[in-house]
């Protein structure tokens, strides 16, 4: 069956969004003390109790057995290349520490692809500069055909672990438009006009945002329809604290408003001239009539939608 | 109809604002040690595992199943990762009950955790709206959750003395709680002049925000035995979807709870839910919704729940005690939270609750929610 003309995708640019978050992540026991003592230019792992079994880097739990019962222990700085690779930020290879059952990732410097072998012998090179909280204490592995086959020891006077370890997500994100939020957006910016579809079975009201099928009974939509700039509030709050990502400076109203001639509501903002707490409470209410404002600014967005304003009864 | 599935371990963590002695694997840990040990079983005594944590935002760790498999030893044994928002822990219990009622294993290990306080909660939550329509002017669940209770104030009257009264009921059964790690007694008054955060929802009316885990080892019929005389048969259980944004949306009632209650509730055979109940445990992450979940979930006529909590009913000692672990309110590790409402649930009617327990328990609900309220989880748990 062909599309209507009217759902024809329109050649937008996708959305471009991000999200950049600060953590404060807990690294636990192994590894707290394995990042602390890295910056000391010591290597620590655990021995596990009953399994016997040595984890370098030190881990909290024995990945074979599930042991929690372990010493820290002190590795030395060489080890066994077991596999690499070649990337865009270099080599990068699995290194066994001498006594360790287990491999790790880091990257392997000094070296070219073609000089690599499994089995080679690497050693530690430690960062010029300390790293803070980080395994980029050590700088990465080089190739080092005649170091010795080191031993394990018992840590002695271990530092106090790392208990904190900051860190942060920047992602990126182009999310695609699709025919009918492109349509609907295109019409927003262009032509400040606030477009749904028919709900299935001849009714008047419209679908806002768009869609293809009906939520409820999963027929296709029907054609397209102007919604009113005017609406009706049916839920409001009052936001009246800060966080982490928020657009807009507290204190505001968040709504959720049925325009005229939609089914379904949209979110947005109610804008109060000399806004108090208690002048928001005794005028935004469910049943408020409001009107939406333009921004003076074009971006196909519900950005272009500055704010909502109280019509005066 | 499956096999019959029974509760037989449990356990949880001491909640906390921040443990900054263990990692999220370490915190796992702790919680399955616990559920182990309540269920006289080891690891080896385990077919299959469910890993049971919220958004990978909530933090930075993506697939953090293959940190908890080796935390917990569950090295090369069946295992799968389920995640629903607020409604996880749940969700991953419901995982691990089809797959012992279907017969593919006996005895399954379900565990769920989220450590909060790795993360930025309120965005992370808000990134449940869609990116086009509505995540400009997300503010998490709280200002979503406020508007809601605000649509409710008026025509079922719901007002912010009644959300106060949970507020103060919860909190103070938390006192009890051994694992709940915000033990203050409120008052109405305190609650009506705390801060307006998301207005009508004020700080007491909302959780604290904790690192935590909960662990549960549900059984077959004929193993269940071999770990305690009195486990805690699922009886019924649902977890139930609606639209995102459907047309004329009812903003009254939450209608995917209504309707797991009434599958759950047949399924069971409970046909008077307010008498049948000993005692009801939901997921209220804050206190509005305990109102609108005590009418969806025919505790009461729609429009009755201000006067249910003002009874003193749905206190500790009423005729249909709801939170005497004190929900949320003691701890809110989300993604555990579901599961630790099952274990609370479930404690009642196995006559061992470490908070206030329901003399002669046998019939307890169970309730969790995820998504943004459209998606709704009844439990029905019986001796």
């Amino acid at each position: 069956m062909l599309a209507r003309p009217d759902t024809y995708a329109i050649d937008m640019e996708p959305l471009k969004s991000s999200l950049a978050m600060p953590y404060t992540l807990t690294p636990g026991r192994a590894a707290g003390a394995f990042l602390a003592e890295v910056a000391n230019r010591r290597i620590v792992g655990s021995k596990f109790k009953n399994s016997g079994k040595v984890t370098v880097p030190a881990q909290d739990f024995c990945p074979i057995s599930g042991d929690a019962e372990f010493d820290l222990i002190e590795a030395p700085a060489t080890g066994t290349l077991t596999a690499f690779t070649e990337t865009q930020f270099g080599l990068i290879g699995l290194v066994r520490i001498d006594g360790s059952d287990v491999d790790f990732p880091h990257q392997i410097l000094g070296a070219r692809y073609d000089d690599l072998n499994i089995g080679d012998r690497v050693e530690a090179v430690w960062s010029d500069e300390p790293v803070e909280t980080s395994i980029l204490n050590i700088a990465g592995f080089k190739l080092s055909p005649n170091a010795p086959v080191g031993q394990i020891k018992p840590l002695e006077n271990p530092a106090e672990q790392v208990e904190v370890v900051k860190y942060a997500i920047d992602l990126k994100y182009e999310h695609a438009f699709g025919p009918y939020y492109g349509r609907m957006f295109d019409e927003i910016k262009n032509n400040r006009r606030i477009m749904g579809v028919r709900v299935p079975d001849g009714s008047e009201s419209a679908y806002l945002p768009p869609r293809e099928t009906c939520d409820i009974t999963h027929k296709q939509t029907g054609t397209w329809v102007e919604v009113a700039h005017t609406g009706t509030v049916r839920a409001m709050s009052i936001i009246n604290f800060e966080f982490v990502g928020q657009k807009k400076k507290p204190p505001y109203v968040y709504a959720e408003i049925k325009l005229d001639g939609a089914s379904t509501r949209l979110i947005h903002n109610v804008y109060l001239p000399d806004f108090t707490m208690e002048k928001a409470k005794a005028m935004v209410k469910p049943g408020t009539r409001v009107r939406a404002v333009w921004s003076d600014k074009r971006t196909g967005s519900m950005d272009d939608i500055s704010h909502f304003e109280i019509i005066d009864q | 109809m499956g096999r019959h599935v029974g509760i037989v371990g449990v356990g949880q963590t001491h909640h906390a604002r921040r443990r900054t002695d263990v990692s999220q694997a370490g915190l796992v840990r702790e919680a399955v040690n616990r559920a182990l040990a309540d269920a006289k079983l080891t690891m080896d005594d385990i077919d299959a595992v469910v890993v049971a944590t919220g958004p990978v935002l909530f933090a930075a760790v993506n697939q953090p199943e293959k940190w908890v498999a080796d935390a917990i030893g569950a090295h090369l044994k069946p295992l799968v990762r389920i995640t629903s928002g607020g409604g996880t822990g749940f969700a991953g219990a419901l995982g691990a009950y089809y797959q012992i009622a279907s017969g593919q294993h006996d005895r399954v290990l379900v565990v769920a955790y989220d450590k909060l306080s790795e993360g930025a909660l309120q965005y992370s939550i808000s990134t449940l709206y869609d990116p086009f329509w509505g995540r400009e002017f997300a503010v998490g669940i709280m200002g979503f959750s406020a508007a809601y209770w605000r649509a409710r104030m008026d025509p079922l009257g719901h007002t912010e003395e009644a959300a106060a009264m949970v507020a103060v009921k919860n909190r103070k059964h938390a006192m009890s709680n051994p694992y709940a790690h915000v033990k203050k007694e409120v008052t109405v008054e305190e609650v009506m002049s705390s801060k307006e955060l998301a207005w009508p929802i004020k700080l007491l009316d909302v959780p604290p925000i904790s690192d935590g885990a909960a662990a549960v080892v549900l059984s077959c019929e004929s193993k269940a035995k071999e770990s305690t005389d009195r486990p805690a048969w699922i009886t019924g259980m649902g977890y139930f979807c609606e639209a995102d944004n459907p047309p004329d949306r009812n903003m009254l009632l939450s209608e995917p709870l209504a309707l797991a209650a009434r599958r759950v509730y047949r399924a069971a055979g409970i046909t008077n839910p307010r008498r049948q109940f000993d005692v009801v445990e939901v997921q209220e992450p804050y206190t509005c919704f305990e109102l609108s979940y005590y009418e969806s979930l025919g505790l009461c006529e729609p429009g009755g729940a201000a006067e249910l909590v003002a009874s003193g009913a749905t206190s500790a000692g009423g005729d249909i005690p709801v939170n005497l672990s004190g929900g949320c309110m003691g701890a809110n590790p989300i993604g555990a939270v579901g599961l630790i409402r099952l274990i609370e649930a479930a404690t009642q009617v196995m006559g061992k609750s470490e908070c206030i327990q329901v003399p002669n328990a046998k019939c307890a609900l169970a309730q969790t929610g995820g998504g943004w309220a459209n998606l709704r989880g009844v439990a029905v748990l019986q001796a």
